[in-house]
């Protein structure tokens, strides 16, 4: 598998635009993989892969499970699915809206930072909430680079989740999103031109700084490791070389304290090492209760607790064992480090999906609230612990554990602080107290004060039976010092001081011991003293370290002798007064074997001493002091022995209480900073709550307004539908009652409980079989009206149907209204009745006006003219009813009158033209004329003699305004040489033809016979020009 | 009674031929001076705006349209008039007016007239 940097993006609201900005400003050949994960509701589809498709030449996809990531790609994690990543290959799951996953970017950060380590980036970018600040945690952890947004004039819109992982303290950089693409891209390229090999003395600059700066040793840490640690900070600030790194750790502090943190940085987990703590479980657990009641206490040290897993793991087998017992005693753990911040994340106790994998889930159930994804500590067991700031190197010990826990920290230290803090853990165990060390850890040379219980697993118990080493208590350096510089010391001044005396000592038996050689069981020479010149010698030939060969002849043989005497009985073997050959003389030498043995070892000392004679007795007299005087000089040494040690014993006591006040001190502190914790919880979700309830009050009001228009709407519907009296009813798609008027109850049998019930339920009063029919036809969107009656006849309606349309143009239902003809149809009624009547009455009239002229008028001509034009308008009349008292076609007219005097074949008559209706009025005055040329014609005329003839024609004529000609041409009539000047028809021709009809009119003769034009103007009030034939509705008279 | 309308000026306005020439004799022989007959609402308003008459006779119905027009014009110049209509009732503002129904008898007219223009004031 390739290692290629994969960058993980995490981004919740505001998101959207951080990322447009963040994939534009990253250039398209960058060689990392993209994943990002935003938080999304889960039925939602999310149009962020197109948008971010927009932003960059990558190719931009939804993630699909078991897909690689590749390089120059981005995967984009979908709606309702979580994401992780195994051996580089996307792993997607699909969650319902039950388990919806509320810290998609912790779970896909922290899986990022497993799989990839050091290759791993994360950045998290606008977004509410603390999603992504444990996911960073971890990517920082395993060695990856941590990004967070940083505000600008853009950006980012909601800061919570950048400045929530900025809190934490593990984000490297915090920068304007535009600006991030091109510092990872320069993080990236720097790997491989970094030049890893850095002279040693090089790192010392940097421990002084460190040391100076911040109070802490790390010479004593293991120079890979440092090394790795500073490494890593050089590529994150871009440095290429040493001295520019440390340049800037000079005038920056910021990164003093970044590289600090870096330092301290371990990978922790719950239960590690799972056999240790079944170890722990079954054989120490137990015992640390043994014996204790409820008044009682078991107390337990965790040692470099950084982010709490381990102190919470022994506080689970703690609470476990408790809860089998009747009356528990109280336990406290103390868990120190040195991190400040990850004590902060130690109390938080919120640890995401991953980093809880060794807990058995019967264990998670038990201990954890799980909050989608994320594991939040009880609060039993977060009681058990309190988290303080503490350097087991600088700081005094807690002291009388029942426990103590130092897993993982001493490998990261040089042996010689190795050494110094054994016997300081040894201190602070109470007697039989036990010690638990990391698998690669041990305790060195202090075997003597430490029994291993289970050695495999580093159980060890303490030794209460030893001789008290002096007692590690050093100069600590107070706080107020820590800037200024030590005196360039750059180990602590007890190791400088053991390792002093060490020299001495040596020196001394150098100056004034023994000569000697160590040799083994071979005799091989395994170590010289000084000044073993004057009894070995180095003889000719390939050099040997034969003891035998080396030694002076004179002494060879008693060198043997003795040796093989030692070897035989195990015990001493001594020669003396052998007398040595060297150049100038003869030695006299003693010489003693000793077999020493170590272990499985066993060598021999050969000590060489100048034969010295025995001294008198009187010679060691007169060295002899006075008895009185050594007396008191060794009481008064006594004394000062006591003094010392009594001196000893109470600084002891006091260093032990103030130890437990610091402790006290240490406890109380805790709690405080937990409970400011809460309280800025509770601010926070207060905050919250008033903010919600803003948006609520804001959206209730504007709920009430809406419900204030509507009813006010619907009081002017009701109020509307009361006051109409036209029957309407309101039906949906399938013919139930929505809703109707009250003016309804007199057509249908309807209350109000109606409402939605079928229609076609309902007995309706109406004759109106077909309703049903019509409204279905209404569906097809046309509107039907109809007259309807009552089934008793008695009202009538018209009836309206109509498509209800709903606010989308759908047809939603369909509208009755019933409005109630009664009244116009009986007044239409009436009006034909009144029509008939008037008509049947006018031509009573004039029967009753003519008789009274027949009876009342001498019978002569001038009665039987009268009579006859009474007649002429009792015709028009009769014509004029016929047609509604509308019209009356010209063509009747002249038949009418024409027709009594035509011949039987109707053969002397003609009458043509295009169909003309005359208005009641010119009708009337019209029929007049042509009676008295009709008369005129049959006494006088044309009509009056066999052979004669009248013919009739009109033409309309013209445009503007159109003329009605007409021609009455008389034919083989006697002649009329002079026509009547005056006379009743005359005059009405001449005169009234002008005054009525406004038209013009002639009387002539034409070879002797009658013609009559007349021409009329064609005024609507008079004339219309019909052009229907079937206006016909006369026949026409015998002709 | 005919004396009264020796010399009096009477515009007639009517539309039905027979009928106004009817009028228009009658009145000629009763001493009048007849201005018309006029059987149309515009020349009847011209009339009765330009003419200086004493008293005029109008048919309400003249072919179609109403007369009414020329009352206000004669009313504002303070001339008399009479109404001649088949119609039973006039509206509001001309019910008080004298008014003949058709048919009516000549004699009924000229006793109208006569009581009008005895009883009108001195007008132009």
């Amino acid at each position: 598998m390739p290692n290629r940097p994969i960058v993980g993006i995490g981004a919740s609201a505001g998101g959207v635009e951080a990322l447009e900005r963040f994939f534009k400003s990253m250039p398209a050949d960058n060689g990392m993989g993209f994943v990002v994960v935003t938080h999304l509701p889960p039925n939602r589809e999310s149009m962020l892969a197109e948008i971010i498709g927009r932003a960059t030449q990558m190719p931009v996809v939804d993630a699909r499970d078991g897909e690689m990531v590749e390089r120059g790609h981005v995967y984009v994690l979908p709606a309702g699915a979580i994401l992780t990543i195994h051996e580089g290959r996307l792993r997607l799951r699909r969650t319902g809206t039950a388990d919806h996953q509320r810290t998609p970017i912790d779970v896909f950060f922290t899986s990022l930072a497993q799989d990839r380590a050091e290759h791993a980036i994360g950045i998290v970018l606008s977004g509410g909430g603390s999603d992504g600040t444990l996911g960073l945690k971890a990517i920082k952890e395993n060695g990856g680079l941590t990004v967070a947004q940083g505000t600008n004039a853009t950006g980012p819109r909601f800061a919570q989740m950048p400045t929530s992982a900025v809190a934490s303290g593990f984000v490297d950089l915090v920068l304007p999103v535009e600006d991030i693409p091109d510092r990872i891209i320069a993080y990236v390229r720097n790997w491989d031109a970094f030049d890893k090999q850095q002279p040693e003395d090089a790192l010392s600059t940097v421990y002084r700084l460190l040391q100076t700066r911040t109070g802490h040793d790390f010479s004593e840490y293991k120079d890979s490791t440092f090394q790795r640690r500073v490494q890593r900070r050089m590529q994150v600030v871009q440095a290429v070389g040493l001295e520019e790194y440390v340049e800037q750790l000079q005038k920056d502090p910021d990164e003093v304290r970044a590289l600090l943190r870096d330092l301290l940085i371990g990978v922790t987990d719950f239960f590690r090492d799972d056999a240790a703590f079944q170890v722990l479980e079954t054989s120490v657990v137990p015992k640390l209760f043994e014996g204790k009641g409820a008044a009682d206490e078991v107390r337990v040290w965790v040692v470099g607790c950084a982010t709490g897993e381990e102190a919470y793991s022994i506080a689970i087998l703690l609470r476990e064992h408790m809860d089998g017992l009747e009356a528990a005693p109280k336990v406290q753990i103390f868990a120190t480090d040195i991190d400040e911040a990850a004590m902060g994340v130690a109390r938080a106790a919120r640890y995401a999906g991953d980093l809880v994998r060794g807990i058995s889930p019967a264990r998670l159930k038990r201990f954890f609230l799980n909050e989608a994804g994320t594991y939040q500590l009880g609060k039993d067991l977060r009681e058990m612990c309190i988290f303080s700031t503490h350097s087991v190197i600088r700081d005094p010990p807690f002291s009388r554990l029942d426990l103590i826990s130092c897993r993982n920290l001493l490998i990261y230290l040089k042996p010689s602080l190795q050494e110094q803090i054994i016997p300081l853990l040894h201190y602070a165990l109470r007697p039989s107290g036990y010690l638990l060390l990391g698998l690669s850890e041990n305790v060195g040379r202090y075997a003597d004060l430490f029994v291993p219980l289970d050695h495999k697993n580093r159980v060890f118990q303490r030794r209460d039976m030893v001789a008290r080493p002096s007692l590690p208590f050093r100069q600590f350096l107070p706080a107020s010092r820590r800037e200024e510089g030590v005196s360039g010391a750059n180990h602590s001044p007890l190791v400088q001081r053991s390792e002093l005396l060490h020299n001495v000592a040596n020196t001394i038996v150098e100056r004034f011991g023994p000569t000697y050689v160590i040799v083994d069981e071979a005799g091989e020479v395994l170590y010289f003293s000084a000044g073993t010149g004057k009894y070995l010698e180095i003889a000719a030939g390939p050099p040997s370290r034969d003891v035998l060969a080396l030694a002076s002849p004179g002494l060879r043989a008693d060198l043997r002798a003795a040796l093989h005497r030692a070897k035989e009985s195990g015990r001493r073997a001594a020669r003396d007064r052998i007398p040595v050959e060297t150049n100038g003389g003869v030695h006299v030498i003693d010489l003693v074997v000793e077999p020493i043995t170590r272990g499985t070892d066993t060598t021999y000392g050969i000590v060489f001493a100048d034969h010295v004679p025995a001294v008198g007795h009187d010679e060691i007299d007169s060295a002899q002091r006075p008895p009185g005087e050594d007396d008191i000089i060794r009481q008064i040494e006594r004394e000062l022995q006591e003094t010392k040690e009594r001196l000893q014993s109470t600084i002891e006591e006091l260093e032990t209480a103030n130890e437990e006040f610091r402790s006290s001190n240490e406890e109380l502190m805790s709690v405080n900073e937990e409970l400011q914790s809460s309280n800025e919880e509770l601010e926070t979700s207060k905050e919250e709550l008033q903010s919600v309830n803003e948006e609520l009050q804001t959206v209730n009001s504007e709920l009430s307004n809406k419900v204030d228009e509507l009813d006010r709407a619907n009081s002017d519907l009701n109020n509307l539908f009361q006051s109409t009296q036209i029957a309407t009813i309101f039906l949906d798609r399938n013919l139930v009652i929505r809703s109707f008027t009250p003016s309804v109850t007199k057509l249908f049998n309807l209350i109000p409980g109606d409402h939605g019930r079928p229609l076609t339920d309902l007995v309706s009063r109406l004759a109106y079989p077909n309703l049903e029919n019509d409204i279905r036809a209404v569906f097809g969107g046309e509107a039907i009206e109809r007259a309807v009656s009552l089934a008793d006849g008695k009202r009538h309606f018209l009836a309206r149907i109509l498509p209800y349309h709903a606010s989308n143009n759908v047809i939603d239902g369909v509208l009755l209204t019933f409005v109630d003809i009664t009244g116009i149809a009986a007044a239409e009624e009436q009006l034909k009745v009144l029509a008939a009547e008037l008509s049947h009455r006018v031509k009573n009239t004039l029967a009753v006006v003519s008789s009274i002229a027949e009876r009342s008028l001498p019978d002569d001509q001038v009665k039987t003219d009268l009579i006859d034009r009474f007649h002429a308008l009792a015709h028009t009349h009769d014509l004029l009813s016929q047609a509604g008292w509308v019209e009356a076609p010209l063509r009747d007219l002249l038949l009418a009158e024409l027709a009594p005097h035509a011949a039987g074949d109707g053969s002397n008559v003609t009458v043509h033209g295009p169909p003309v209706m005359l208005k009641p009025q010119a009708a009337l005055f019209l029929a007049l004329v042509i009676h008295e040329l009709s008369t005129n014609a049959a006494k006088y005329g044309a009509l009056s003699v066999t052979g004669g003839r009248v013919d009739v024609a009109w033409t309309i004529a013209g445009d503007d305004p159109p003329r009605l000609e007409l021609n009455w041409i008389e034919h083989g009539g006697p002649e009329i040489h002079r026509l009547p000047r005056h006379g009743f028809g005359t005059e009405l021709i001449q005169r009234g033809v002008r005054f009525e009809l406004q038209g013009e009119a002639t009387l002539e003769t034409m070879d002797g016979n009658l013609h009559f034009k007349i021409v009329i103007p064609a005024d609507p009030k008079y004339l219309i020009f019909a052009s229907s034939p079937d206006r016909w509705s006369i026949e026409e008279a015998a002709s | 009674m005919t004396e009264a309308l020796q010399g009096v000026k009477v515009l007639v306005v009517e539309d039905e031929y027979l009928v106004a020439t009817l009028m228009e004799n009658m009145l000629a022989s009763a001493g009048c001076v007849v201005a018309g007959p006029i059987p149309r609402l515009a020349q009847a308003l011209d009339a009765a705006s330009s003419e200086a008459c004493d008293v005029a006779v109008l048919d309400v119905n003249l072919a179609g349209e109403r007369v009414y027009p020329v009352a206000d014009i004669l009313a504002q110049r303070n001339v008399p008039f009479v109404f001649v209509t088949g119609y039973g009732v006039l509206p509001g503002e001309y019910a008080n007016r004298p008014r003949l129904c058709k048919p009516f008898k000549m004699a009924d007219l000229l006793d109208t007239l006569s009581d009008i223009v005895k009883t009108a004031p001195a007008s132009h």
